[in-house]
């Protein structure tokens, strides 16, 4: 089970299609003014959860997955019937347990209302996260119920190291160091004949982790199975780690990753390796190319969508080698920029690629608030359940209740 | 009703009033699932019924329902235990003929409720009956056809990277069937990159009398050849009808330091010889080495013990190569199940009882009448919230009795494990009972 992925619970009851998304979403349809916010959502309840894991040093794994769980949760829940800090809260707690690195569930209720409701992090601004450690386990029980106990979830990062780390080798990575440090055991691929394996930079191995990590603010992880994530994750690190396309580009130039490698780069590009065959590795995969394409234009257009979202401190990721008209000060992480040209190929070529509706629903329009901040969504979540409580509250004869002057204390706060 | 709900509840206090009505009112209710048969067990976990299907299947299932939190008398939420969460994950992953099946849980008024196949005998069960009524030893046949069978099921688990962490008797179930189902995965845990070492999530695993030594010697890091050492007692117990190693467990003192098991170390010695680096080089870093140095000296004498016990050469080989003192060089599942042992006649058949004449088959697992009703409210009632904290009061009450009166009840075979390292010991009340 642990190594067979098609007979786990994820790959049986938790990859989605996109019809599925939309339903999930319904409810909650009635109650913003455009979809686009939750593809905003998406990014904030991610960063979110993140923001709890550090608090509590989990670690990246169990950020994963928890945010998977999150997700898991709304595929059946409505954001405006429920509170969604306390299910993320619910969601660390569980997801520590699941992966075998319990915290203690004072430390959760804890950190969750200093990062909630807290004096000195005042963009979220929930007052109602409860103190009683009995009402978080009382979530947890009813979380387990919805997530079906299914608590087993792959990631990519396990296929991104079956495939691309260094047998034996602890690869050097502050963040990560522990998750990179475990032994790769008998890297047993769950798809495909692809024996070989892919030796990447430790620089790239990095960038490929960190778009990994930015995945997860999109519904990719519930859409296509993980080891396909990872493929596209490798694949975009292919393109925009500028040493590795350098290196790469110097020896194939049929390259499918449409590098236009220019000669200054090559000169000093250290391949001191002989050359991969990465066009032999990527079709060894035994894995749909087009399906890569299509997950590799979302995460490009995920890049782009990200930059309206606005926060004091970025996470670890990779958006930086995306940047296009984010200033240098909004990228943390990785500071190394694919070069313009690059860029432009790549986001040319999602543009005419195969129709991917979202993304190009995304691409296509430029609207709303140009940035949007944790607490306008903070404040759009309380508006959507007061909304939602008023509609419930008012019978079919529509008499005003008591509800409506909450939510107009709330709207003139 | 959903309504009200959002009516008279204070959005501000308390967000997630309308969403557990929503999930409470949509959630199909065990007591409207199945009917209780009867109580099988307990232990620290909770209780376990046998219970059978409303639907038109009318199957017989074992239910667990894990013992709610308790703060005082209120029966209150204070999280799902690291076991119950495990043996969840793991069960809802997992399919294999010879490892026991879940059927569903039921998350419902602060209880949780796992719903198995149901299986008739066990391998203490079967131990006893032939110990205590049938005064023979189990046939070969028999005694192989469990062992394969026992190991098949472990061999799918390990290759799932699932260490068992609790194998013994108790825990092994056969169906009337004589198929052998591996249950409580209450202690099992996956081992596919650790975040952390296994030594740092439970200081003690596996009941006393079927560690492994290295475990007992304090090593932080193990594999899934302590579950093969498991196996390898529990095949000596069937072969011999008592616990092959049956060593006092020495308690963890005031500050849970766990303590060298000296006495469970000398009852292994006492078979298998003194432990030595020549066998097992990485003997001198366990942590208790110095400990263990300070043991008398004694001569391998399993040889002697295998002869009369499991009979052939290769039966003693098989019984070496499980307890081999070296992890590494213990046998895997894989290698178990390939052994010539098996190759032999009585060779291993799918049903552990096919040759048995029908007064050997163990007895069917005994079942109380008194405390079934107090498993859950009937499902009529309307404020089941209420009903339920006084039904669990009174199956409380009803759990300090029987713990009192243990020695009486003790002869029904514990359906699931104790956990952890207490288990043993209530293993041995069980029997001097």
């Amino acid at each position: 089970m642990a190594t067979d992925f098609w007979a786990s619970s994820h790959y049986k009851r938790w990859i989605v299609d996109r019809a599925t998304l939309r339903q999930a979403r319904a409810e909650d349809l009635q109650y913003v003014e455009d979809p686009e916010y939750f593809d905003l959502l998406n990014i904030f309840f991610a960063n979110v959860i993140s923001k709890l894991g550090k608090k509590l040093q989990l670690r990246q794994r169990v950020v994963a997955t928890a945010t998977m769980f999150f997700k898991r949760f709304y595929l059946k829940n409505s954001y405006c019937e429920t509170d969604p800090f306390i299910v993320i809260a619910a969601c660390c707690y569980v997801a520590a347990k699941a992966e075998e690195s319990p915290v203690h569930i004072k430390n959760v209720v804890t950190e969750a209302r200093l990062l909630f409701g807290g004096k000195f992090s005042s963009h979220y601004g929930i007052k109602t996260f409860p103190s009683d450690n009995s009402k978080l386990a009382e979530m947890e029980f009813y979380l387990v119920d919805d997530l079906e106990c299914d608590l087993v979830v792959f990631h990519p990062y396990r296929s991104l190291m079956t495939l691309c780390g260094k047998p034996g080798n602890s690869a050097v990575l502050e963040a990560e160091a522990g998750e990179l440090g475990v032994g790769i055991q008998d890297g047993s691929q769950s798809w495909g004949t692809g024996e070989g394996r892919l030796e990447l930079q430790e620089g790239a191995l990095q960038t490929a982790w960190f778009i990994i990590n930015d995945t997860f603010r999109s519904d990719l992880c519930l859409l296509y199975p993980p080891h396909l994530i990872a493929i596209t994750a490798i694949y975009l690190t292919l393109v925009i780690h500028s040493s590795t396309r350098d290196s790469i580009g110097l020896h194939s130039s049929d390259s499918s990753s449409g590098s236009n490698r220019r000669s200054p780069r090559s000169s000093h590009s250290h391949s001191k390796k002989p050359t991969q065959d990465i066009v032999g590795f990527m079709a060894g995969l035994n894995v749909s190319m087009e399906i890569i394409a299509s997950i590799a234009q979302e995460i490009i257009c995920q890049y782009t969508l990200w930059e309206r979202y606005k926060e004091e401190k970025g996470e670890a990721s990779a958006r930086g080698s995306f940047a296009t008209e984010l200033q240098s000060s909004m990228s943390s992480g990785l500071k190394r920029t694919a070069s313009g040209q690059l860029r432009a190929a790549s986001v040319a070529r999602s543009r005419d690629g195969t129709p991917v509706d979202s993304t190009q629903r995304i691409v296509g329009r430029t609207r709303q608030p140009a940035v949007v901040t944790p607490a306008f969504l903070a404040q759009l979540l309380i508006r959507m359940r007061e909304a939602k409580m008023a509609d419930m509250a008012h019978p079919a004869t529509g008499r005003p209740m008591a509800l409506d002057k909450r939510l107009e204390r709330a709207q003139n706060a | 009703m959903l309504e009200d709900c959002a009516n008279s509840m204070p959005l501000s206090q308390d967000p997630m009033r309308y969403y557990r009505a929503k999930r409470d009112n949509a959630r199909p209710r065990v007591g409207d699932k199945y009917s209780i048969l009867g109580f099988i067990s307990s232990g620290t976990y909770g209780r376990v019924y046998k219970a059978q299907s409303k639907a038109a299947d009318a199957k017989i299932h074992a239910i667990k329902k894990f013992k709610p939190d308790k703060e005082g008398d209120v029966v209150t939420y204070t999280g799902i235990s690291q076991s119950a969460i495990r043996e969840i994950a793991l069960n809802r992953e997992i399919s294999h003929e010879n490892v026991v099946a879940l059927k569903e849980v039921i998350l419902e008024d602060k209880s949780i409720y796992m719903v198995f196949e149901y299986a008739e005998h066990d391998f203490l069960q079967v131990i006893h009956h032939h110990s205590q009524t049938l005064r023979v030893s189990i046939s070969q046949h028999v005694l192989k056809s469990l062992t394969y069978q026992l190991l098949n099921g472990l061999l799918y688990l390990h290759d799932a990277h699932i260490i068992h962490r609790d194998l013994k008797p108790a825990n092994i179930l056969i169906t009337s069937g004589g198929v052998v189902k591996i249950g409580d995965l209450g202690l099992a845990r996956l081992t596919y990159q650790p975040l952390q070492p296994l030594f740092a999530g439970d200081k003690v695993v596996v009941t006393i009398w079927y560690r492994a030594p290295e475990l007992l010697l304090g090593a932080k890091h193990y594999n899934k050849s302590i579950d093969i050492w498991a196996v390898g007692c529990v095949i000596a117990e069937l072969a011999s009808l008592r616990p092959i190693f049956k060593g006092e467990e020495a308690k963890l003192d005031s500050k849970k330091n766990v303590p060298f098991q000296r006495d469970q170390m000398l009852k292994i010695a006492e078979v298998l010889g003194t432990a030595d680096e020549r066998d097992w080089p990485g003997l001198k870093d366990m942590p208790e080495y110095q400990n263990l140095k300070r043991l008398d000296h004694y001569n391998n004498r399993l040889h002697e013990w295998s002869t009369p016990r499991v009979k052939t050469q290769s039966g003693y080989e098989f019984l070496k190569q499980t307890f081999a003192y070296d992890p590494d060089k213990r046998l895997t599942a894989r290698e178990a199940l390939k052994h010539k042992w098996f190759t032999e006649d009585p060779v291993p058949s799918a049903n552990a009882f096919q040759f048995l004449p029908t007064h050997q088959i163990p007895p069917h697992r005994r079942i109380t009448q008194d405390d079934a009703p107090s498993m859950m409210p009937l499902p009529t009632a309307n404020s089941h919230a209420q009903a339920a904290a006084q039904v669990q009061a009174q199956a409380q009450a009803q759990l300090s009795q029987l713990s009192q009166s243990h020695s009486a009840k003790g002869s029904v075979a514990s359906f699931g494990s104790n956990g952890g390292g207490g288990g043993g010991h209530t293993r041995k009340k069980s029997r001097l009972g």
